[in-house]
């Protein structure tokens, strides 16, 4: 039972972070019109900076890291969603301007590979590809066991989830959002009745990178240790095909597709019995990912939850949305 | 101090032979269609893999790059056809279509992981004798690798100012809707594309190979980046420019690695592949003016 | 003058698309550009919104000078436009986009949605009222909650019309308005632009449609090549032979 417990905790975790991701990712493509194929890059920067914040100074023997200041926990993951908003900013004011799409994407995605070299030959910076290991776990001094505080980990990571997606939903719903979906229609439009599309665009790149930090940093809280292997820019295509399926610039769709995809497609192989030779599922779970990607592209680019068409009423200063129906016209 | 740095010149222009020859295949393809297509180093894998195969089962020594030629053509076809052509017809454009070859991608080579069981395999296909030119060491198959790039460019060339087809090929590259009102057969045309280009990508693969004695089911997508870099680099659809790019990012590959480290060299690549998106004039996203498009 | 341009150059590449052309606006005037194809008429009109960017000479709007502005700051100044293909945006009903319009800058703005403070709110109430006066006026109230896609393609050109007069703008650009409107709808729309402009909104036509521009502009500057040709009011403009051998040759 307890084994049971424990995957089940993990897996909650892993959900509630997937979540994260999937709401940065959906604001970013969304309302930015951006696809962040870099994207593990900034929830490998929350992740890295909550690890040596929390840690206490470099030994230098054992693992070289910078910083090491032994801060508290909460402390930790703010600075590691600073550090998304920070590296997003930066990374965002070159990259967001006016290029093709298709180009904009590798861009994005070359990028991240540049980091993952960057740390792995830089071994002072984070301790090259070895990674980091040994970060405490939070509030350990409260009196719960091993089970207790997995499940109480897994509940607070879930609200953290949860005060995401509302206050990424209200977001949406206002008039910025509102604004940023003007943008992504039509671009020049929109800046002529006077949007300033770039500061737009980088504002929701910047909060989109501030909640994959701190994904980053709830999830290395929780597992202690983080290497480069571990953020591989493959996971970002996991998360792209949840939001496949469950529909681009959706919210609720983006939380269906996170359960649909790397929770449950790529964990209901684990209980089937082993075909082949050790590695082979793996193998098979990638092309499946790659099929599915190919499929949802194939037919419903617009996603299995389709999205809530908004009705005006006289005195009322913003629309409401109206009880669910087909969006019309192309996607 | 010079020595290392002519000896760094010298490999950097064996690997900027092993580049330019997928480099021209790419910027033949993608000056034409406009896919950005990022499944072309799984099909340098594929075909590199046939010419192993061969190798195994009698084809030997450098009859592996006719063999890796055609499967990169034959593969490259079906993608084309059978694949791009279906999304384009559901509508699909520039940015949904990298989607698509990237999906690709990811299925072509994880089912070659899972084929290949995740091993390495040799792949050796004559005793190279060294030879010394000045303070550069090279062997024998490396130099001769150079001159089938310097061969494949010749004959790009060729084929395209002085035959009628190539003349169709960079009509249809620069405007294919003025190309096919003067008449010429695009159909065809693309076909031809997918074709050559295909082909050149499996003779790529199999160069790769050749010069790195080994073949996996990562070998064609850790090459990729250099390649998209130097066919951009270079100006979409122009092998010469393809040609002196390869010839820029394989210098500065193997300069940096003999005078750094060798994850930095990786970094230098991206880099330039990176300043080269950044810099080559894309279209207005979501705006009224006008439009790259797919011709497949 | 409320609009002055002069000398304007756009050039892309080597190529001058437009090269060289002056013009004075006052409020309510309405000025129509005509001129066979290739003219530069779009490229100067881009030119005046901020769409293209500007090669030689200057632009200005109530005497300051607009000509190095983005195209934001311009609407944000007073200048707004519609797009030859009709730019709704398509997947938000009428009715948001032009609220849309009404929040531009301010209430857009990410510090004001966060703070939500009075002002915001009262402002976010006004442009509601706002857009609910513009619907009524041009009798598109019953169509608020409808997405672009659903709409005619004249409906869809007021629907673009509407959304810049949400920003109460001084000049309005119109890049060839009649396209994609039916024949029917032609003579409604003439009708409600010319209501706009009688609003003191300066307008500003490039239309291949002559009969449109005979009816409503009080002013035409006829361009080939880049260049002005004639100018003068449209039975002048008409009349002369410069302008019917660039037409017809």
């Amino acid at each position: 039972m307890t084994a049971w417990s424990y995957y089940i905790a993990t897996l909650t975790v892993y959900f509630g972070v997937n979540v994260l991701s999937a709401l940065s990712l959906n604001l970013q493509f969304g309302f930015a019109g951006v696809v962040n194929f870099g994207y593990i890059i900034f929830q490998a920067v929350g992740a890295y900076i909550a690890a040596v914040v929390v840690l206490g100074p470099s030994s230098g023997t054992f693992q070289q890291y910078v910083f090491g200041a032994r801060l508290p926990f909460g402390v930790a993951l703010l600075l590691a969603t600073a550090a998304g908003a920070v590296l997003s900013l930066l990374i965002g004011l070159f990259s967001l301007r006016n290029i093709r799409r298709d180009y904009q994407a590798a861009i994005l995605l070359i990028i991240s590979l540049i980091g993952t070299q960057v740390v792995q030959g830089y071994v002072p910076l984070f301790n090259g590809s070895n990674g980091i290991t040994g970060v405490p776990r939070p509030l350990s001094a409260l009196p719960l066991n091993l089970q207790q505080y997995q499940w109480a980990y897994a509940g607070w990571v879930l609200l953290a989830a949860g005060i995401v997606y509302a206050v990424v939903t209200w977001l949406s719903r206002s008039a910025w959002g509102r604004a940023l979906r003007a943008t992504r229609d039509q671009e020049d439009a929109a800046a002529a009745i006077g949007l300033n599309v770039t500061a737009l665009r980088l504002q929701v790149f910047v909060i989109g990178g501030a909640v994959a930090g701190l994904s980053g940093g709830l999830l290395v809280e929780y597992i202690g240790a983080w290497s480069p292997d571990a953020w591989g820019y493959a996971e970002t295509f996991v998360i792209f095909t949840a939001l496949f399926v469950g529909g681009i610039g959706n919210y609720r769709g983006a939380v269906l597709g996170v359960l649909l995809v790397p929770i449950i497609f790529l964990e209901v192989p684990r209980f089937l019995p082993q075909v082949g030779y050790p590695g082979l599922m793996d193998s098979v779970e990638w092309i499946a990912i790659g099929a599915a990607w190919m499929l949802c592209l194939y037919f419903r680019p617009q996603g299995i939850v389709p999205e809530r068409r908004n009705r005006a009423r006289r005195g009322e200063a913003a629309p409401h949305a109206a009880p669910v129906r087909e969006r019309v016209g192309a996607a | 101090m010079l020595s290392t740095l002519v000896s760094a010149i010298g490999f950097g222009v064996v690997l900027a032979s092993i580049i330019a020859v997928a480099a021209m295949g790419f910027t033949i393809q993608f000056g034409l269609t406009n896919v950005l297509n990022l499944s072309f180093g799984a099909v340098m894998t594929v075909a590199a893999f046939s010419a192993y195969l061969a190798n195994r089962h009698g084809v030997g020594g450098w009859f592996g790059l006719a063999v890796g030629g055609v499967a990169g053509a034959v593969f490259t076809l079906l993608l084309g056809r059978g694949v791009f052509k279906q999304y384009a017809r559901r509508g699909a454009q520039l940015f949904e279509m990298m989607m698509v070859t990237l999906g690709l991608s990811l299925i072509i080579n994880y089912a070659i992981q899972a084929i290949s069981h995740n091993n390495i395999y040799q792949f050796v296909v004559l005793p190279s004798s060294l030879i010394q030119l000045g303070s550069i060491l090279i062997t024998r198959t490396q130099l001769i690798i150079v001159f089938i790039s310097v061969g494949v460019l010749v004959a790009l060339q060729l084929l395209l100012q002085l035959t009628k087809i190539g003349k169709a090929l960079r009509a249809m590259a620069a405007d294919p809707d003025l190309a096919r009102a003067c008449g010429i057969r695009t159909g065809q045309i693309v076909v031809l594309t997918w074709l050559l280009s295909g082909f050149l990508c499996g003779l790529a693969g199999v160069v790769y190979i050749v010069n790195a004695q080994s073949v996996g089911y990562t070998t064609g997508q850790l090459f990729l980046p250099l390649v998209v870099a130097a066919a951009i680099l270079g100006g979409a659809g122009s092998p010469i420019g393809a040609f002196v790019a390869s010839l820029i990012m394989g210098v500065v590959t193997e300069v940096v690695a003999a005078f750094g480290n060798a994850s930095y060299s990786t970094v230098a690549g991206f880099g330039i592949l990176v300043l080269v998106l950044l810099s080559r004039p894309g279209t207005v996203r979501g705006g009224q003016a006008g439009h790259t498009q797919l011709t497949l | 003058m409320l609009l002055v341009a002069r000398d304007v150059v756009v050039a892309y590449g080597g190529v001058r698309a437009v090269n060289g052309v002056s013009v004075d606006l006052a409020p309510a005037a309405s000025l129509g550009l005509i001129g066979p194809n290739g003219a530069g008429k779009s490229s100067f009109l881009g030119a005046l919104g901020g769409q293209v960017p500007l090669t030689g000479g200057s632009i200005e709007l109530e005497g300051y000078e607009i000509g190095d502005l983005p195209a934001f700051k311009r609407a944000r100044r007073g200048i707004t436009r519609t797009f030859q293909m009709t730019s709704e945006f398509a997947r938000m009903t009428v009715f948001e986009n032009l609220i849309t319009a009404g929040h531009g800058a301010t209430g857009a703005s990410l510090r004001n949605v966060v703070l939500r403070r009075s002002e915001t709110r009262q402002a976010e109430r006004d442009v509601a009222t706002l857009a609910w006066a513009i619907l009524d006026r041009f009798e598109m109230s019953h169509v608020a909650d409808l997405y672009g896609a659903e709409l005619s393609g004249g409906q869809r050109r007021l629907v673009e019309i509407m959304r810049c007069l949400m920003r109460e703008p001084k000049v309005l650009l119109l890049d060839e308005p009649m396209v994609g409107v039916a024949p029917h709808l032609v003579e409604k729309l003439i009708t409600d632009l010319r209501s706009i402009r009688d609003d003191g909104i300066a307008l500003v036509i490039v239309e291949h449609a002559l009969e449109v521009v005979q009816e409503l502009c009080s002013r035409v500057v006829v361009m080939a090549l880049g260049r002005p040709i004639a100018a003068g009011s449209f039975d002048e403009v008409v009349a002369d032979p410069a302008v019917q051998a660039a037409y017809v040759g």
